[in-house]
């Protein structure tokens, strides 16, 4: 019976299938309906590789009550909506009731019933629960259900799942968090639907429908139980990393199909997210770059690699932090490192230049501060050391020098003062001196005393 | 260092600094020096430089940056002087490397011209090598401010 109708699902005759159905099966054909009239609500969650399929299977759990009609008047193809929605909601609504009551009333074996169509999207997730009332429980445990428990949903089928995150849970099995696998994620469910009506394995389906839209991991869970726990891994990837999701698949496969298999998953999946945490980071990117491949393995480096990736984020922060800094002194408005470095090359062909520049033009290289700082200087190294700039105090301890020469010095300092230094040098004159109020001299009294003539120093 | 959180600190001298230092630099040459002639204005020009450069090692950070260590050490090496710095804690981490692979081939290659410009450089993890760079540009253009107020001042009218 199930296949039989598995088959008139697949053959989208929704309307019939679904009165027929719903009671028992989650509708493969809810990914069928390429539109979304449910897209409305949908919208409003930032649900990411969001199928039509899966965007129905979200909102049916945004708002039960409300989405469902307009959800499954999606499965319709986007035709009929309202009517066959009507009448779709009250199966649906049985069925979620069902579903959701389930696990309190059906043996685990009616997983099988369920999970065979759970074509990793709402269906299965419904179907899920029927597979343990231990598995409901540990599903209100996670934080992400905080929005409403199942038993909330089960009871009043209020909006227990305003948290998108929950949404993402089944989206995740069905629509791993990787972009890349949005397409792919929709063809494998479709073929795991497939795959599961042939077999018709409790669970098993499901398991490999999650896998398979987990972006092709390739991995056939044989577990009934596996769908409920796949919620949690989806939560678990969409918080971590897909990683996770895939290794949960190959432990399930190992495990039992119902409480045991749970329960060892769901130790498996508490050191594994805490891990992963610390991993998402990285593990997010390389997310990216291994739709396929880099499930299996992604875990594992990641755990490997934890305190690594954890450093090499931090030091990436310092660089970018540096790099940030830099920017702001280089006043570039690109991240380009070869602007900077643009920068500092012209800053140094500038102090060639410009040495080049009093090469020629003082070719005797006198400086009228010479004698001065002579001096100074004894003072400076007894006193300070070169990295403290100067405090203006300093001065005081320097011996007077002739007012003369004095005059000639900071005659030459004002003139380049007048030429458009802010005094710098004037005031490393005065400081030099001790007297800040040493005025310069006239420049043109210094005109001509500006050459070499009056740069000799008589120290 | 775990965080990175502590603040960069690029804090240059005044300019009074540099333009002491390089002045100072530039007496001395003067006084090693009697009047070249013009033939050879380019080792002028190259002491000139040097001078310029060392001055602006002393002035801006002595030796506490790294890269002013790595130019009194190179300018030392030029002129066969043996040039002692004080033992510090935070001795150049050159020959320690630290167990973060520092190496990341895409910013390395950027990263290796900036290194081949910072003196000092070679030795030096990116994020460290960034913040030389930028006490290094500061003072690069606090130097470039001096000596062309020098040269304006000096400029025959």
């Amino acid at each position: 019976m199930d296949v039989s109708e598995k088959d008139e699902l697949r053959n989208g005759d929704t309307t019939v299938n679904y009165d027929d159905s719903s009671a028992n099966n989650p509708h493969p054909d809810w990914r069928v309906s390429g539109s979304n009239p449910v897209s409305a609500p949908i919208d409003s969650y930032p649900t990411e590789n969001l199928i039509s399929s899966s965007q129905m299977m979200e909102t049916l759990w945004y708002d039960p009550t409300n989405v469902q009609a307009v959800g499954y008047g999606g499965f319709n193809g986007g035709g009929n909506a309202s009517s066959s929605s009507n009448s779709f909601r009250g199966n649906i609504d049985r069925s979620l009731e069902m579903g959701w009551n389930l696990p309190n009333l059906l043996p685990p074996k009616g997983n099988g019933m369920f999970l065979p169509n759970a074509s990793s999207f709402l269906p299965p997730s419904m179907a899920q629960f029927p597979a343990d009332s231990g598995f409901i429980e540990r599903a209100a445990r996670f934080s992400l259900f905080s929005g409403g428990s199942f038993s909330d949903m089960m009871n009043q089928q209020q909006q227990p799942l305003g948290n998108p995150e929950s949404i993402g849970l089944f989206l995740q099995g069905q629509c791993p968090s990787n972009e890349v696998n949005v397409g792919v994620a929709h063809n494998d469910t479709s073929a795991a639907m497939k795959e599961t009506n042939k077999q018709n394995v409790p669970g098993s389906g499901n398991v490999s429908e999650d896998t398979q839209s987990s972006g092709g991991n390739g991995q056939k869970g044989g577990e009934t139980s596996s769908k409920g726990f796949d919620s949690k891994k989806r939560k678990r990837n969409r918080q971590n990393s897909e990683a996770d999701q895939s290794q949960r698949p190959q432990q399930s496969e190992e495990g039992d199909n119902n409480g045991g298999g749970d329960k060892k998953r769901i130790d498996e999946q508490s050191p594994n997210s805490q891990g992963n945490k610390t991993n998402s980071g990285k593990q997010q990117g390389k997310q990216a770059s291994d739709p396929k491949d880099g499930y299996i393995h992604a875990q594992a480096r990641g755990q490997a690699t934890n305190s690594h990736s954890l450093a090499e984020r931090v030091r990436r922060e310092k660089i970018s932090e540096r790099m940030k800094f830099l920017q702001d002194l280089v006043r570039l408005q690109q991240v380009m490192l070869d602007e900077i470095i643009n920068y500092v090359q012209s800053l140094q062909r500038q102090v060639e230049f410009l040495s080049m520049k009093l090469a020629t033009v003082n070719p005797q290289m006198d400086f009228n501060l010479e004698g001065l700082l002579a001096k100074d200087a004894l003072q400076l190294r007894a006193g300070t050391s070169s990295a403290t700039p100067f405090p203006p105090n300093m001065p005081m301890v320097y011996p007077p020098l002739p007012h003369g020469f004095m005059q000639q010095t900071l005659s030459c300092m004002g003139r380049t003062e007048a030429n458009g230094w802010e005094g710098d040098l004037q005031n490393v004159i005065q400081i030099n001196y001790g007297a800040g109020d040493v005025p310069p001299d006239s420049p043109a009294a210094t005109d001509a005393s500006l050459p070499s003539s009056n740069m000799k120093v008589e120290p | 260092m775990a965080s990175a959180n502590k603040p960069i600190n690029t804090d240059v001298p005044e300019k009074d600094v540099f333009a002491l230092h390089f002045l100072q630099s530039l007496s001395n040459l003067r006084r090693q020096n009697t009047f070249n002639s013009p033939e050879k204005t380019n080792d002028r020009v190259k002491k000139i430089k040097k001078v310029a450069y060392v001055s602006m090692a002393r002035a801006a950070g002595g030796t506490n940056r790294l890269w002013s260590r790595a130019l009194l050490r190179r300018a030392a090496k030029e002129n066969n002087k043996v040039v002692r710095f004080p033992r510090r804690k935070k001795r150049v981490t050159c020959l320690r490397r630290r167990r973060s692979n520092r190496r990341d081939p895409v910013e390395e290659e950027e990263a290796e011209r900036l290194r081949n410009l910072v003196p000092g450089g070679g030795g030096m993890e990116i994020s460290k090598l960034m913040e030389e760079t930028a006490h290094y540009i500061k003072c690069l253009s606090m130097q470039v401010k001096v000596m062309q107020c020098l040269v304006d001042g000096l400029a025959p009218k």
